[in-house]
């Protein structure tokens, strides 16, 4: 472990830090510009040019608030249930290749923050422990809408999860590796997306990404017309502005690992590769917006089914027909 | 030189969460305590060069078994008002029990590995060791009948579940 190794990981490890912390406010403005022009609407423009500043002032606000712990609030626990979300959603970042290896004074430098041999296990248990956030920062309210929020979006999450994982392993059973890197090596040729059954993956990855995200038409934890505000309705402050943060960090999670399994990650033509995965990124985050502005919120026994009787079924054939494909063909 | 640090760290962090997940009079704290334990066991397993191990231990039990156990806990709203250390019958036979396992488990330890005060002789791991590509051909040839049988049990519990659920109490 020499020094250039420890300065280049610090290095990478700011900048996926920054890069969320930054692009998270563009990310909401984005999604407030954009789901206001489908509203017919012209979303907000009076902070800074094309109202870009205005979720910065909305940070800036939120983080003056005031903060308060409700009197039956378990104090240790509502504190720390709004981080545990960010924390594992940074975490599943670090496994995520943002561009091809770089050589700086005689170093190669892949631009990734780790490479672990099991870095999608790494992020399944990443999502599965975002879970905590969610249903402790529901139960710590000492509220009856957070406790039915999260504890609804956590059974959403752990059901969501099985076919999401599932459905990722069609990938490493065609793969033959869990490395995102090594993964995107192999789309050198032929991104993933334009094989049948892995198609089929990326549908079913897509669909319980959203949901374990928590975002329209799946955001039944925090369904507005029954709930309140679901599991953050005690949280102010910064502790709203963490949920918040988590969302959108999530968000970045699901589409950088659908980037890198099915759509060749970094690769494209012309442009740098760090390019192509933010282009990729945005085209993403644009579908998620597009998304909430195009369909209404399920009933949570139809998330259920959904989830149970259709994705979860789906994902296991695919499953079945991608091995004996991989097993046929060799 | 990185190990034993990291080791220590992470016993420390097992020992004083596992005693919190006993002596903690909330439960949901306690609950709690014990993701703590499991995270850092595993922890241990990376540092034992069993990274598949580690992540299932993430995944499976911190992620989705201890959700489910909160879940229990929280609907349940367990009240955890009675005192631990008080005298009693039973309570007096669970501490004797535990005190008989605890040395059982001191004896083993310490007669395997450190009657000479010396660490254990390193062996040299085969390639792939951990790596769940060897695990998996391990799993599905030397230990296919074990493995098999799991299956069968976990079945039969799930059929069970249902089954209990389904039933009308009428």
């Amino acid at each position: 472990m020499d020094l250039t190794f420890l300065i280049a990981s610090a290095v990478k490890v700011l900048i996926v830090l920054g890069f969320v912390l930054l692009g998270v406010p563009l990310i909401v403005w984005m999604e407030r510009k954009v789901i206001g022009h489908m509203q017919d609407r012209i979303g907000p423009q009076r902070v800074g040019p094309f109202g870009l500043l205005q979720t910065i002032a909305d940070g800036i606000k939120l983080f003056f608030k005031e903060d308060i712990i409700p009197s039956g609030a378990d104090r240790v626990v509502f504190i720390i249930a709004p981080a545990l979300p960010v924390i594992t959603a940074f975490l599943a970042l670090a496994v995520v290749p943002f561009g091809d290896t770089v050589h700086i004074a005689g170093h190669a430098i892949p631009l990734q923050v780790t490479d672990v041999n099991i870095a999608l296990l790494w992020i399944l248990g990443t999502t599965s422990m975002g879970v905590y956030g969610i249903v402790l920062g529901g139960w710590a309210s000492n509220s009856k809408y957070p406790l039915l929020g999260g504890l609804r979006s956590s059974a959403q999450m752990i059901s969501y999860e099985l076919a999401q994982g599932i459905s990722l392993v069609s990938v490493i059973v065609f793969t033959g590796t869990l490395s995102l890197a090594s993964i995107v090596q192999q789309q050198e040729h032929l991104w993933f997306i334009l094989y049948p059954t892995l198609f089929l993956s990326f549908v079913i990855y897509l669909l319980c990404g959203i949901a374990e995200t928590n975002r329209a038409p799946f955001d039944l934890a925090e369904a507005e017309t029954e709930l309140v505000a679901g599991f953050h309705t005690e949280f102010s402050s910064m502790k709203f502005a963490l949920y918040f943060l988590a969302e959108y960090a999530n968000m970045m999670v699901v589409s950088g690992i659908a980037i890198s399994v099915f759509f060749g990650g970094w690769r494209g033509p012309f442009l740098p590769p760090v390019v192509w995965f933010l282009i990729k990124l945005s085209l993403f985050l644009f579908f998620y917006v597009w998304l909430r502005a195009t369909f209404p919120r399920l009933r949570y026994d139809q998330l259920m089914a959904f989830g149970w009787k259709v994705l979860l079924p789906a994902s296991l054939l695919n499953l079945v027909i991608t091995a004996l494909w991989v097993g046929l063909t060799g | 030189m990185l190990e034993p640090i990291l080791f220590t760290l992470f016993s420390i962090i097992a020992i004083v969460f596992a005693f919190n997940v006993i002596f903690r009079r909330n439960a949901v704290h306690c609950a709690l305590h014990l993701v703590g334990v499991l995270l850092s066991l595993s922890g241990m397993f990376v540092l034992l060069n069993a990274p598949f191990i580690a992540a299932i231990q993430i995944l499976i039990y911190a992620g989705a078994i201890m959700v489910l156990f909160l879940f229990v806990v929280m609907l349940l709203n367990v009240k955890g008002d009675a005192a631990l250390l008080t005298p009693g019958g039973w309570k007096g036979f669970g501490f004797f029990f535990a005190l008989i396992m605890f040395v059982e488990l001191l004896y083993v330890v310490l007669s395997q590995g450190g009657t000479e005060g010396t660490p254990a002789q390193t062996i040299a791991l085969p390639p792939g060791f951990g790596s769940p590509a060897e695990i998996g051909r391990i799993l599905y040839s030397t230990w296919l009948f074990p493995f098999e049988v799991t299956s069968i049990l976990l079945l039969i519990a799930v059929i069970g579940a249902v089954v209990l659920a389904k039933r009308k109490f009428a």
